[in-house]
């Protein structure tokens, strides 16, 4: 059940009809409520994985317990890594099991060592990355004696089974939503509100943003080696926009869906495109994932302080680690790298930290130095997504290649039956509202509310892509 | 929670209204679209004759080369639809008699096509625009299992087929992009593909015993007085399953066996079309046959 199916948008008012007006007795039937809806939303796409989520929730409620209770630091290591290895290891074999034994077996099938591995024929369980990172973060924290275990059941369950958030993110943490389901959610008619504006703009960034990015970006990236030049700068931004549309599309309805219920989630994206380097633009893309690894990875390995090695290593780690997290392919891992390599520079040469204010343009010099930082900024995220969306890494590199080579520049027509440069000025439209916003949530809310609500309507009928249906990209991490 | 509820509605109404508004635009847009694709065409179209009328799918479309037709004097027309089935060509033939065409003779292409009565969802879409402004669209398409759909929810029909009818192919009509499916009177030439697919399987195909909509072309034909000659075309050499013919000439003996006029490789573009050279030899022999020019 996707957040743009028909089946969502039934699902969805039946669940807040039941939550305000019959189970709305207190915070249990409220929570209760939730987690038989967001089990039944994960049981759409196979129900057997509901056992895998259901013991990866019981399983770090319990040694979350056991941990705090431990009475000697022993006791609490064994259960604080009984829940690292169950759960990791529960990732490792779903997601990169198969990886891992291909490659090995590759690595010696070309040292003539002639070995077939033993692959696993399973699926990946839907949103497996996310809510494993859950469970982790707040066993992590318990063991750090940050939070307090949880101990009712139900608010856990709440807490890593949450439907808006299951399959996709945003990465909660405990310290966030745990104490905001420990309590009775009333009816915010404002923030119900804001979260219909924010579910009707994230579907203008998955319908006519994404999917219609996709088509195109598909038709440039399957056929790149008979593409000129200008398709192929083309097919790189078309899909920087496709994945940005599609992930802060998803988390713009995720955080929506939230607030009808009361609730509110972590802010996943803050216009990431407008980012002056690279550093900036890791704090506005995937929030709760980069600070994430940041908390729970980079902080605990030294960070920032040591020496030049240890900034290097720690990295190189967190971006390898990033970039292996979205899916087990080396296509991922040359995209962490690439952008490992794109911020230690400002790393070392400490202005990691120099783009914190907002950007404010005027008719002066700096400005025009804003602007040519932002879209050379954008320019190198470009490049690493042709590495993200290629099939294999010789074929980003080909199609990088093919850039630099060809050097036609000429209107060419596509595999999908339009010519290359058709979404030029819709991407240019969508920038330029977003530019416009970018203090803001979403561009509804304000003054005008419903022209803009029928104009952004009007667009997702009209603009968006319904034929060619495409999932969310970030489903199958 | 009331307020809410009110503005739900409210959103709702919206969300009413803009389908309305853009449905009537799409719809008249499409209703003045006169240079696009061969079912605007005939829609927006009004009384012709016509000695000779080529229908089919793109085995008509890339077969018959109208203009040996009018070479020889006869006043032809091919409205061979790429990818449609006999669903369109049914449709697309009552709408011309609505509009009051006056036909001699139809060739029919009539082969692969007679294995399937269902629509051709990405042809089928061109008809729904006018679905409001035509009792014979709504009528051909009642029995479609989305008919309510397509007829009673505004602009639906536009969201389900945003590729054929969308947004894109709205701006191209109303700002009259020609295509080139009306140049050469309708017949579109293919050239020798150096990689085209020169094998096919139509092993499992078998031709319907009752194909209801080429009964229905039958009975417009008997009713308008117009002479229905129903031909099979040219495939290539490398066909698995070729005594499918053998099995439509079964069924429907009054179609014309013309699958092995054209045998060498040659003259395909790919294993079920033709290029001009083939195309040229199949009309000139359709032309001998059937009007002994």
């Amino acid at each position: 059940m996707f957040f743009n199916s028909l089946a969502f948008a039934i699902f969805l008012p039946i669940v807040f009809f039941l939550y305000w007006f019959v189970f709305n007795k207190n915070k249990s039937t409220q929570n209760v409520l939730l987690i038989v809806a967001s089990y039944y939303f994960y049981s759409c796409w196979d129900w057997r994985f509901l056992f895998l989520l259901v013991f990866s929730t019981f399983l770090d409620y319990y040694t979350g317990i056991q941990i705090e209770k431990g009475k000697s630091e022993k006791r609490r290591k064994f259960w604080f890594w009984l829940s690292i290895i169950v759960n990791l290891g529960f990732l490792g074999i779903f997601k990169y099991y198969n990886f891992f034994a291909g490659s090995f077996s590759e690595l010696l099938n070309s040292a003539g060592i002639k070995v077939s591995p033993l692959l696993l024929d399973v699926i990946l369980p839907v949103g497996i990355s996310f809510y494993t990172f859950h469970g982790l973060s707040y066993v992590i924290d318990i063991y750090l004696k940050r939070i307090k275990a949880e101990y009712n059941f139900i608010d856990y369950s709440l807490f890593v089974s949450y439907f808006p958030l299951l399959v996709a993110g945003p990465i909660e943490r405990a310290t966030h939503l745990l104490p905001q389901l420990k309590v009775k959610r009333e009816f915010d008619f404002e923030k119900a509100k804001e979260g219909i504006y924010q579910i009707i703009w994230g579907l203008v960034k998955k319908v006519v943003i994404a999917d219609t990015c996709a088509t195109y970006a598909n038709a440039i990236f399957d056929h790149y080696p008979s593409m000129n030049s200008f398709s192929l700068i083309l097919g790189a931004i078309y899909f920087a926009f496709q994945i940005y549309g599609d992930f802060s599309g998803y988390s713009d309805i995720a955080l929506g869906v939230s607030k009808l219920f009361g609730l509110d989630l972590l802010r996943n994206f803050n216009y990431p495109y407008f980012s002056r380097d690279i550093a900036e633009f890791w704090r506005r893309w995937h929030i709760s994932l980069s600070s994430w690894f940041r908390d729970y990875l980079y902080i605990p390995l030294g960070g920032s302080k040591g020496g030049i090695w240890i900034k290097i290593r720690n990295t190189f780690i967190i971006f390898l680690v990033s970039g292996f997290w979205h899916g087990a392919n080396w296509t991922y891992i040359a995209w962490g790298f690439i952008n490992a390599l794109y911020f230690l520079p400002l790393l070392l040469s400490n202005s990691n930290r120099n783009n914190m204010d907002d950007i404010q343009l005027k008719f002066d010099f700096s400005s025009v130095k804003v602007i040519i930082s932002i879209v050379f900024t954008f320019a190198l995220t470009c490049i690493a997504w042709v590495f993200f969306r290629a099939k294999t890494i010789t074929d980003a590199v080909l199609y990088l290649k093919q850039i630099i080579s060809n050097r036609e520049f000429k209107i060419e027509y596509l595999a999908n039956d339009r010519s290359n440069y058709e979404l030029i000025v819709m991407i240019a439209l969508f920038t330029l509202v977003e530019w416009n916003i970018r203090n803001k949530i979403e561009p509804i809310s304000g003054k005008r509310t419903t022209l803009k609500l029928a104009l952004a309507i009007a667009a997702i009928m009209a603009f968006g892509t319904f034929s060619d249906y495409k999932e969310f990209i970030y489903f199958q991490f | 929670m009331k307020n809410f509820l009110v503005y739900m509605t409210k959103i709702l109404i919206v969300i009413f209204l803009v389908a309305m508004i853009l449905d009537c635009i799409y719809t008249a847009v499409f209703l003045q679209s006169k240079n696009r694709g061969k079912i605007e065409t005939v829609f927006n179209s009004k009384a012709q004759k016509l000695d000779v009328l080529i229908l089919g799918t793109s085995r008509a479309h890339n077969h018959f080369v109208a203009q040996m037709f009018e070479d020889r004097g006869l006043k032809t027309f091919n409205y061979g639809i790429s990818g449609g089935h006999l669903f369109e060509t049914s449709l697309l033939l009552k709408l011309m008699i609505e509009r009051k065409y006056t036909i001699k003779n139809i060739i029919l292409e009539a082969d692969l096509s007679l294995a399937s009565d269902k629509e051709s969802e990405g042809i089928t879409a061109k008809f729904l625009p006018y679905i409001h402004n035509s009792a014979i669209i709504k009528e051909h398409f009642k029995s479609d299992a989305n008919f309510n759909k397509f007829y009673y929810i505004p602009f639906y029909r536009y969201i389900k087929y945003d590729s054929k009818i969308g947004f894109r192919e709205v701006f191209y009509a109303a700002v009259h992009k020609k295509t080139n499916v009306l140049d050469n009177l309708g017949y579109y030439p293919l050239i020798k593909h150096k990689n085209g697919n020169m094998k096919n399987n139509i092993i499992n195909l078998n031709p319907l015993p009752h194909n209801k909509y080429y009964q229905e072309i039958k009975n417009i034909c008997k009713a308008n007085n117009i002479n229905l000659i129903a031909v099979m075309t040219p495939m290539c050499e490398n066909v698995v399953g070729m005594n499918y013919f053998e099995k439509v000439k079964k069924v429907y003996p009054e179609i014309h066996n013309y699958e092995n006029v054209v045998v060498e490789n040659k003259y395909f573009s790919s294993c079920g079309h033709m290029n001009d050279t083939g195309a040229r030899m199949f009309t000139a022999r359709i032309l001998k046959d059937f009007f002994k020019k």
